[in-house]
């Protein structure tokens, strides 16, 4: 079976030869998503009065989502495929059974890939869902309490053993599953809800045009740049980007995105010698974009990335933290940036050293006696709150992600090693003495055995490496004949060491090494 | 918990936090998304926390997993959704560069 991406602009029939012939054709005309419905899925989802679908019509949920149902439809039913179809069906159901964007707003982390240890605010529901995929994939759906009924149904018809792996075998699972369980989410997780209502008299915004961005990398740098967006018809898009990051490093490249449900950005482009795909949202006044990027096939590389248009909005202040009393230089990007730069108070503009419209730099310096902590930053009418930090000296270093799994790969098989970039993040005391976070600083890097386990098992001499950028290779798949036959699983600390003014402050990260994964979902 | 005594950290840490009055912090799954927490023994982590307890190599039980749908957001389950995944594998020690992924890029 193959899997079609979003990110390759796929699309999907819904259909079995056995049921070809028993519905209406479609009208001349009508949108391929719409005909698609009814032609295919119509075949075995009973069509209503109302224009609805039966199960179909009764959920919403991301793209992504509507890919995965999709992807099962194609397993489960035999339903054969085309690209261009599945796009178009994706499409039609995304923008019209989405979410809105206060929904997503939770759990977008699942949708960017970012490397985030859960945290589920319902432990029966993360007990009975989160035991095998992500909270965020039922977080990012919404039905009521008999089609999550459905879902339990079939979760149990399509993998028996739910019922005895540990966690289930202990309690009365199915007693839980088919009755607690899809009422708690259909209360919590409703297919009718005030904000999409809203949401749905939302107008789509015609993208095209300039913007400027700004954003991270970590391992790389922050990086500035262009992009210019051109309008292909139906939310798709043609882009391009011209970025300089701050060592100097210029790329350009060209790429497409597609906008769901009137805000949700997935887009594809090679920059350089990498290929990338985005996760954005849209502002609700259209004027501004923001969310991670990731490396194809490798989303434990990435960076995030914020794009704004129109006048006075800023995207982002490079670097973001000024050290007091260090004369230091502050870009600020941005679009229609007309005025004078403010950096609060304590913290003198001494020059300006280059202003457009599209970014301001200066040098600036904060005074021995300036308020520490996070401010915002002006020019003229262009305002971005907790946009500077002001520090006087490094007191610890965390690792980000704090907790991170890696994954075995290549070693001649099809699956490539997952790569874990960790990057150190500065912080100072604030004046109540609270931990305050600076910034990413450069590091020096050392992986170890996390204990005395991992020690015993050599799990550092065989888990993997770790590059100066941060940049963690863990080791390759399958047995291994130097490790007894023993795979390369690895119980392991990443270790930072930032020089701060000569003093050496260090922090730690901890990774695991864990076999590959040989289902990846959309949504995992 | 006067008549159970905890045997590993798991179990600490909940008497640990009951102790606390944060019974309900412990119960609440904190897991790397994308992992299961199913731990017995684990896919990406051991019931304590390490590695040290996982199949070892993953490829010695690989198609115990996999025709039992243990892991099956990690794992192809054979039973009903990919039936021919190992088909051209049929050993996963000496076959496993041949288990392709379920969703490949096209």
């Amino acid at each position: 079976m193959k899997f079609i991406s979003w990110r390759i602009a796929a699309a999907a029939a819904l259909m079995t030869a056995a049921t070809i012939g028993r519905h209406a054709p479609a009208l001349a005309g009508e949108p391929l998503g719409a005909k698609l419905l009814k032609e295919t899925c119509a075949r075995c989802h009973t069509a209503s009065p109302s224009g609805g679908f039966e199960r179909i019509s009764e959920q919403r949920k991301t793209p992504e989502g509507w890919e995965l149902t999709i992807s099962r439809m194609e397993r489960f039913e035999q339903v054969k495929l085309s690209a261009a179809q599945e796009a178009s069906l994706v499409k039609w159901l995304a923008d019209r059974q989405g979410l809105a964007p206060e929904e997503a707003a939770p759990f977008r982390y699942a949708l960017e890939r970012r490397a985030v240890v859960e945290a589920p605010d319902d432990a029966d529901l993360a007990g009975m869902c989160a035991s095998c995929h992500t909270y965020a994939r039922i977080g990012l759906e919404r039905r009521d309490k008999g089609e999550w009924l459905k879902l339990a149904n079939m979760h149990l018809g399509q993998w028996p053993n739910i019922e005895y792996v540990a966690t289930s075998r202990d309690r009365e699972w199915w007693k839980l599953a088919s009755t607690e369980i899809p009422a708690k989410l259909g209360a919590k997780w409703p297919l009718v809800t005030k904000v999409w209502t809203d949401w749905q008299t939302h107008q789509h915004v015609n993208l095209a045009g300039s913007w400027r961005v700004a954003g991270h990398r970590p391992g790389k740098g922050d990086y500035a740049g262009d992009l210019v967006v051109r309008s292909k018809g139906d939310d798709h898009y043609s882009i391009a980007y011209r970025i300089t990051y701050a060592d100097g490093t210029k790329l350009a490249g060209q790429g497409s995105a597609v906008v769901y449900t009137g805000f949700e950005w997935r887009g594809t482009v090679r920059l350089g010698r990498e290929e990338m795909h985005e996760v954005y949202a849209l502002s609700t006044d259209g004027n501004r974009l923001s969310g991670r990027w990731f490396l194809d096939g490798q989303d434990g590389i990435g960076g995030d990335m914020v794009a704004v248009r129109g006048a006075n909005a800023i995207a982002g202040v490079e670097p973001p933290f000024i050290r007091l009393g260090k004369p230091s230089r502050i870009t600020v990007i941005g679009s229609g940036l007309n005025g004078t730069v403010n950096l609060g108070s304590g913290i003198a503009v001494e020059k300006v050293l280059s202003a457009t419209p599209g970014a301001v730099t200066v040098l600036a310096a904060a005074a021995k006696d300036a308020p520490l902590g996070a401010r915002m930053v002006a020019v003229g009418k262009a305002e971005s709150a907790n946009a500077l930090v002001v520090y006087d000296k490094v007191s610890a270093v965390k690792v980000e992600p704090e907790i991170a799994v890696a994954r075995m790969g290549g070693n001649g098989g099809p699956i490539a090693p997952a790569l874990s970039q960790f990057e150190a993040i500065a912080y100072t005391k604030a004046a109540d003495g609270a931990p305050l976070r600076i910034g990413p600083m450069p590091a020096k890097w050392l992986v170890a055995n996390f204990d005395e386990t991992a020690a015993r098992d050599g799990d550092a001499k065989f888990g993997g490496h770790i590059a100066p950028s941060g940049l963690f290779t863990p080791g390759p798949a399958g047995p291994n004949p130097k490790r007894n036959g023993y795979d390369n699983a690895a119980n392991l600390s990443v270790k930072a060491t930032v020089a701060d003014a000569g003093t050496m402050v260090e922090g730690a990260a901890h990774v695991y090494v864990a076999p590959q994964r040989w289902v990846d979902a959309p949504i995992r | 918990m006067k008549h159970l005594k905890p045997i590993n950290k798991k179990a600490e840490h909940i008497e640990r936090s009951a102790e606390e009055g944060k019974v309900e912090e412990a119960q609440v799954m904190q897991v790397v998304a994308g992992c299961t927490s199913v731990f017995d023994p684990g896919w990406e982590v051991d019931p304590f926390g390490g590695v040290a307890a996982l199949c070892q190599p993953v490829e010695a039980d690989l198609y115990g997993c996999a025709d039992t749908c243990w892991w099956p957001a990690q794992v192809p389950d054979t039973i009903n959704s990919y039936p021919d995944w190992n088909t051209a594998a049929p050993s996963a020690e000496r076959d496993w560069r041949k288990l392709q992924t379920v969703f490949p890029k096209k």
